[in-house]
């Protein structure tokens, strides 16, 4: 039961060999397809069967996900050895190797230990889904035609960067792939570069997580000075080496964790750095849906869950708490501010966006507390300490799971839904161009219709079953309905809070926060859902929407299995991933006991105080937020229209409260505050007011100073050079006496320099 | 490792041992005659019967082919390369070729081997690029006479590239400073020729001219100089001479003709003062040539170099060693600065890549420096031969991969040249427009060049740099690490020119980059915008070339070995 024993343990995986695959083989698609389709745009062959490249990141990401797998399965079969690290050295000579503690060696390695293991599952799979996705999506869209080798080439970078990301054994290689992943998600969401809006989408988005990322480095050096390296192996060991940690100032490297946390806050977009997410939304759907599902935001998550072995180290106890609690109390506020903005969203993807935002705070006040539980606890020792410990990290990295699954299936759902909108629009236009001689009216229709406002929707649940069920279960998921995907979790992060709280009343805050906010995701969520789904087609375009294509129904039907079918996951010991070699993934516990003993935690808790915690956050949280919710939007369905089975219940409920408890909120939605969620609580508005002010103008004057001051040294130095390498090719004369002269002039000079010696 | 096992001129063994330069030499043959099996008849003495006996007259079509040599010329020298690389798989036998008394003239181990490999290497990629270089004018037994020599000149090209691989590799194997002079002299005279050999162009034949006259006068003194040490130790062998050198070499007789034995290698490997003609032979040879005497040509001078060090080199020599540190250090200095400046005004880029060539000696002879302060300076003596090891390999290193990326680059100007020109800087403009593999690959070949990560370029300099400063630390490293405290003034001077590499490669960066500014963003030159002349056996080149430039730099360690074997072959009590 002792934790810390065994997880040193190295596996002896011949597949280790072979996991730089995973990385490799979608980074060398990047350029092969940029390549093809420059050389094949517009061949019949390259666009049709080759999807414009789709179909070769298909193989590739099908490719890593296999590996991925295999290499997962290799690791779960053993629980003793959870942590493996190979090394692919790249400086490494016996010249090199030969020398004492001065070699030097630069290679990059892959290691891999439980939160690798769930988050490379995570990052492919999702990954290969919305690759399927985006041959559905992009590939049907005629202003994507003939650059959609662009995207594909862009898609397998950010995904190789991912996964290096989640695979790599230094902090030095993670800020590598961190910053690949940068750089991909400014193209990507750049994609459509010639709208102005994604232009500067994309610019909002890189610079501002260049500003976490300067802190990042910042801390990485910070880290570099401390131990000397930024493997995780020379790390984690330094931090349990007690006459090591004798010579560490706790303080100090509580600083460098505090700054490599403000490159985590700028990657998941949690307040003060969460301006650019929103905005992201410029990028095509599978972008949204790859940057906020499967791969950037949850970069932050693992950066702060790979902090783990430092708050959980011995020799630092109670010495971190501050920072845990930092870590917390930005969950906390995200978590409800991001929600209140939801609330007045129009946009179906802003909507998801703020979503992402306020689940990606829950996860880290989840790991906050679980960081302050393992700094204060005597978790190495006390076996009772150590199951609160691995718990509350296990339930932070489930939600990680359980939202990264559904909300890469409500995005792709939101995707399928705008598609479709758009589609019908476009269809109805065309059917509108034969009877109507009037060009014009096409064209203002064109520029009044917004497909992705919910305003414009209404009633598709009939439509579209597939995509309506998909989005149902994701956002039941997110809210945390009992019994499906989030939930699971959810409650254990919130149960965290508050045992965290009871210790520390800093925590009340974050506590009250993630609880407040469980009743405010049930109403956003509830509120998307209805306004799209429920009620009768606000538009004429509505009415006439369509079923979606295959691909796009594949990764639907997939994650909506993979997301009801969370409970066994977590009887499979999903929530007791932690750094930890007892509660492995296939715990000695078989899948029944595990699900009866997830149950029972969840509803029947012992403690009496966390007993009454549940049932007030299932109550506020699945009754409160989706009651008010259902009361305010939907109603029945248009007549005669016929939905699934599973749907009815839910619109006849719909169409039940709303006719009866429906109340005007017009006083509300005009309010001062909800203007004020609507204008995103004025900060975008104020940093622009400090970009504008401040920066431009020291730009400005740093600019003068390098055109005058840098440049003309520069170019004095130019010059200077190039007029003493004229006299320097000068003596090249071009006559071979002279240059017999000069080899005359160079022996007399040896001949005299060892005449003098002799 | 296993002793020398010394066999006889055409003994048992001696075919495996010499098969490489064997297989060159087979292919001397077939290049003189296979061109010449043709339908002439032999007339008996005395009767009026003619008996066809295959050679002159009218020649058969296919052994009329101009591409003819050129193949066999690749294949040979492909093949020897070959050899070369998988005589490493299973460890290098170190086997003497001796004369009937006993004495050593040719020994095959590690290091010759990798330098072999080096000098065939080279030349293949040279003769497989060149085939399209020379004019065919037309194909077929009935063209004019003009034509027919024009054609003929195709296998004196080549039959000089190989006489050039052959002598290059005798300095590889030589134990004996007058053997080693006789292939110095071989590859030398080859070389000297085919810089002229263009000889429409004025500029190539004054190039060869002036090449060759420079380059008898350093040979001169080389050779005044063998005679010197052969008058003070009756044997020109190398073992000899370090012994003798061990007892006495403070007489004025071996240290001059040392000296002077240094000057026909420094200006082989083009070392200040005595590097002048060659950024004339570059420029005016063709480009293909200009890359073998940057690459292979160079790293015979460094044979004779390293060769010459080790004699003087032993730390139990009677004379203090300091004036040829002093000696090489100066030269080392001057050589990479002057090489660096004078290349960072040139505007034609072949000059440029030769003053590159030239400073990239210098780093060498920096390199070569070093491993005589390891050798000499008694408070620098750690492991033995540690050090050396370390920066002999970064050496051979540096010269196997500069093969990648300079002749690569030669390579890339030589399809310019075929296009018209490659004389100035703006003859690569638009290049990334026209071609873009070969501007791509221009690229890489030029921040190898500077040493840019992670290229071959960036690993060999640091692998130099690296051994520099290993030895000029020496045992302090362990002490410093343990907490001794030390400043500059402590350390050895052959530190600073560590620092100098250093601050000259930054200085180069401008250059390099100078070339790939114009290919990507410069306009071609007026009329040269279409596309460039075909040849996919250049480009072919080209791409090994680029290949081997990545692959060495993220993946050495095979080569490295290599390396490493043939470093430490040279003196085996540093096993």
């Amino acid at each position: 039961m002792v934790a810390g024993t065994g997880t040193d343990t190295i596996i002896d995986s011949e597949l280790m060999q072979f996991a730089p695959l995973i990385i490799l083989l979608p980074m060398l698609a990047f350029p092969v397809i940029l390549f093809l389709g420059r050389v094949f745009n517009r061949n019949p062959f390259w666009k049709d069967t080759m999807k414009e490249g789709g179909i070769i990141a298909l193989v590739v990401m099908a490719s890593s996900l296999i590996i991925s797998l295999l290499l997962i399965k290799d690791h779960l079969g053993g629980f003793a050895s959870m942590k493996d690290s190979v090394d692919f050295l790249w400086l490494n000579s016996s010249v090199y190797e030969s020398g004492n503690l001065t070699s030097i060696s630069f290679g990059f390695g892959i290691y891999i230990d439980h939160i690798t293991v769930m988050l490379l599952f995570v990052a492919s799979f999702l990954c290969l889904l919305i690759n399927i996705f985006s041959i559905g999506y992009m590939n049907t869209d005629p202003i994507n035609d003939n650059r959609n080798h662009r995207f594909y080439a862009e898609f397998v970078l950010f995904c190789s960067g991912m996964l290096g990301m989640v695979l790599a054994d230094s902090f030095l290689w993670l800020f590598i792939f961190w910053e690949i992943m940068g750089l991909c998600s400014y193209l990507l969401i750049g994609f459509y570069y010639e709208k102005p809006s994604a232009a500067y989408a994309a610019k909002k988005a890189f610079l501002t997580t260049r500003i976490g990322d300067v802190f990042l480095i910042i801390g990485l050096v910070m880290m570099w000075d401390m131990f000397g390296s930024l493997d995780y192996d020379v790390i984690f060991s330094a931090v349990e080496d007690e006459t090591f940690m004798a010579g560490v100032s706790s303080s100090t490297l509580q600083w460098a964790l505090g700054l490599m946390f403000i490159g985590a806050v700028g990657k998941s977009a949690q307040f003060p750095l969460h301006v650019w997410l929103p905005d992201a939304m410029e990028g095509p759907t599978p972008v949204s849906a790859l940057i906020h599902a499967a791969t950037m935001v949850n970069a932050g998550l693992y950066l702060v869950a790979r902090m783990f072995p430092f708050f959980g180290s011995e020799y630092l106890q109670h010495d971190l708490v501050d920072l845990a609690f930092i870590i917390a109390l930005v969950g906390g506020i995200t978590a409800v501010m991001a929600a209140a903005i939801a609330f007045v969203q129009h946009d179906l993807k802003k909507v998801l966006a703020y979503s992402t935002m306020s689940q990606l705070a829950y996860i880290f006040t989840g790991l906050g507390c679980a960081m302050f539980l393992a700094n204060t606890l005597d978790w190495q020792t006390d076996a009772d300490a150590h199951y609160i410990v691995i718990v509350a990290f296990g339930a932070a990295l489930f939600h990680l799971f359980n939202h990264a699954m559904a909300k890469g299936m409500l995005f792709m759902a939101s995707g399928s839904v705008i598609h479709e909108v758009h589609h019908a629009h476009h269809h109805l236009h065309h059917h509108d161009d034969h009877h109507d001689d009037h060009g014009d009216h096409d064209e203002h229709h064109e520029e009044e219709f917004d497909a992705q406002s919910m305003d414009n929707m209404g009633g598709l649940a009939s439509k579209m079953p597939l995509t309506a069920t998909a989005m149902l279960v994701g956002s039941a998921s997110i809210m945390g309905l009992p019994l499906i995907g989030g939930f699971w979790s959810k409650e254990g992060i919130i149960a965290n809070a508050w045992r965290v709280a009871l210790e520390d009343p800093r925590f009340f805050l974050p506590a009250i926060c993630v609880l407040v906010g469980a009743a405010m995701t049930g109403f956003y969520m509830s509120r998307m859902w209805l306004k799209t789904f429920a009620g009768k087609p606000k538009t004429e375009v509505a009415a006439h929407v369509g079923q979606t294509n295959t691909w796009i129904k594949i990764p639907l039907f997939v994650l909506t299995f993979v997301t009801l079918s969370a409970i066994l996951f977590a009887g499979m010991g999903f929530t007791h991933w932690a750094p930890d070699s007892e509660y492995g993934l296939l715990s000695e516990k078989n899948l029944f006991e595990g699900i009866a003993y997830e149950m029972s935690h969840a509803f029947a808790n012992g403690d009496t105080f966390f007993f009454i915690l549940t049932y007030v956050a299932i109550a506020i949280g699945a009754v409160l937020g989706p009651g008010l919710a259902l009361s305010l939007y939907g109603g029945s369905l248009a007549e005669g229209e016929k939905v699934k089975p599973w749907m009815k219940p839910i619109i006849r409920l719909n169409a039940w409260v709303y006719n009866r408890y429906n109340f005007d909120n017009q006083a509300i939605a005009n309010s001062g505050l909800s203007r004020a969620l609507e204008n995103r609580l004025y900060i975008d508005h104020y940093y622009d007011m400090a970009m504008l002010k401040i920066v431009a103008g020291f730009s400005d004057k740093s600019a003068e100073a390098d055109k005058n001051i840098v440049d003309g040294v520069i170019k004095k130095i130019e010059t200077g050079t190039q007029s003493i390498s004229k006299v320097v090719r000068s003596m090249t004369t071009g006559s071979a006496r002279d240059y017999i002269l000069m080899v005359a002039v160079g022996t007399l000079g040896i001949f005299f320099l060892l005449w003098g010696v002799a | 490792m296993s002793t020398v096992q010394n066999v006889e001129p055409f003994g048992d063994g001696f075919i495996a041992a010499l098969c490489p330069e064997l297989i060159i030499f087979a292919g001397l043959l077939a290049l003189i005659i296979i061109p010449n099996i043709g339908k002439g008849t032999f007339r008996i003495p005395g009767t009026q019967t003619r008996v066809m006996w295959l050679f002159g007259g009218e020649r058969f079509k296919i052994t009329s082919n101009p591409k003819m040599p050129a193949w066999i010329a690749t294949i040979t020298l492909g093949a020897a390369f070959v050899q070369t690389v998988l005589s490493f798989q299973d460890g290098v036998d170190r086997t003497a070729i001796v004369t009937e008394n006993g004495t050593q003239l040719l020994l095959v181990n590690g290091f010759s081997r990798v330098f072999e490999m080096i000098f065939f290497g080279a030349l293949t990629l040279a003769a497989f690029a060149s085939m399209n270089r020379l004019e065919v004018k037309g194909i077929g037994p009935r063209l004019s006479t003009d034509d027919l020599y024009n054609n003929r000149r195709q296998a004196d090209f080549y039959i000089l590239m190989l006489t050039c691989g052959l002598g290059m590799s005798v300095v590889a194997l030589a134990q004996d400073l007058f053997v080693l002079f006789i292939g110095l002299e071989l590859a030398s005279f080859s070389t000297y020729v085919l810089v002229a050999f263009y000889k429409e162009s004025k500029v190539g034949t004054e190039a060869g001219m002036k090449y060759f006259i420079v380059g008898s006068v350093a040979s001169g003194v080389g050779l005044y100089g063998l005679s010197m040490l052969y008058l003070w130790a009756g044997s020109l062998q190398f073992d000899v001479l370090a012994a003798q050198f061990v007892i006495n070499g403070t007489d004025p007789l071996p240290l001059i003709g040392i000296g002077f034995v240094l000057v026909g290698f420094g200006f082989k490997v083009s070392a200040a003062p005595f590097h002048f003609a060659a950024p004339d032979a570059y420029a005016g040879a063709s480009s293909p040539v200009a890359g073998i005497l940057a690459t292979a040509s160079k790293a015979m001078g460094i044979i004779g170099l390293i060769r010459m060090l080790l004699i003087v080199a032993s730390p139990e020599a009677s004379e203090d060693g300091t004036v040829w540190l002093t000696l090489l250090g100066i030269i080392s200095l001057v050589t990479m600065t002057w090489g660096n400046i004078a290349a960072l005004g040139s505007t034609n880029p072949k000059r440029m890549l030769a003053y590159s060539s030239v400073a990239h000696a210098g780093y060498m002879l920096a390199a070569i420096t070093a491993i005589g302060a390891w050798n000499w300076d008694d408070s620098l003596a750690g492991e033995p031969g540690e050090a050396a090891v370390a920066v002999l390999t970064a050496v051979i290193f540096h010269l196997v991969v500069l093969v990648a990326f300079k002749l690569g680059a030669f390579l890339v100007l030589s399809v310019l040249e075929s296009d018209g020109d490659a004389s100035r800087l703006s003859s690569l403009g638009g290049l990334a427009k026209r071609e873009p593999f070969l501007a791509v690959a221009m690229f890489v070949f030029m921040i190898s060049l500077a040493g840019v990560p992670p290229l071959a370029g960036f690993v060999s300099k640091l692998l130099v740099i690296m051994g520099i400063v290993k030895v000029a630390i020496g045992q302090m490293g362990a002490e410093i690490m343990a907490g001794g405290d030390y400043g500059l003034a402590d350390v050895h001077w052959v530190w600073w020119l560590a620092l100098a590499m250093v601050i000259n490669s930054a200085i180069s960066v401008f250059y390099y980059l100078r070339v790939v500014v114009v290919m990507f963003f410069e306009e071609p030159e007026e009329g040269r915008t279409g596309p460039l002349p075909s040849g996919w056996q250049v480009r072919f080149a080209i791409l090994a070339c680029l290949m081997v430039t990545l692959f060495m730099g993220v993946a050495s360690d095979q080569l490295l070995e290599i390396c490493e074997v043939a470093a430490k072959s040279l003196n085996y009590s540093w096993n």
